[in-house]
């Protein structure tokens, strides 16, 4: 299904709204920001926590894990106010 | 198209586009940052030297940028 496409009353005889294609826009944005964040906690967590796999993942393997979501999104927060601050005026 | 939408919308997408520069930035300074600063197992809260570890390097890594940035320009005159 096309995405941009929408019911008649919200969209003009040239195509979707400006609106409508913003916030699409924004919600695949999103999306594709979300994805990419996943895939690096995964990766730095499964590097850090789980350093001999074996045949399941362990109680203290697991809660290393939650840890390190936990402090790489606090360590984001923290990178993220370092670079806003340090912003050009 | 008229021009006053077409012109909403570049605008729309020059913001969008700034903050994902941001982002990136953000998320590639966070990936580096982490494994110069958090070298053992994460634990239930940053140690103050971890965290501070985690801003230092987040403006080094700024100034080494300008630093190299103006050395280029040096380099082309």
């Amino acid at each position: 299904m096309d995405p941009f496409s929408s019911p008649p009353l919200s969209g003009s005889a040239e195509g979707p709204s400006n609106e409508v294609v913003m916030d699409k826009v924004k919600q695949q944005l999103a999306q594709a920001y979300a994805e990419e964040f996943f895939s690096t906690v995964r990766d730095k967590c499964f590097t850090k926590c789980v350093t001999k796999p074996s045949t399941s993942l362990s109680g203290s393997e697991s809660s290393c894990i939650s840890r390190c979501v936990e402090r790489y999104i606090e360590a984001t927060g923290i990178i993220s106010r370092a670079v806003i601050t340090s912003l050009p005026r | 198209m008229d021009a006053s939408h077409a012109s909403e919308l570049q605008y729309f997408l020059e913001q969008e586009k700034q903050k994902a520069v941001l982002n990136e930035l953000v998320g590639k300074l966070t990936d580096v940052c982490w494994d110069k600063c958090i070298t053992g197992t994460p634990g239930s809260k940053f140690s103050s030297g971890e965290s501070s570890c985690l801003t230092n390097c987040a403006q080094r890594f700024l100034e080494t940028s300008s630093l190299i940035l103006r050395r280029f320009q040096s380099l082309q005159q």
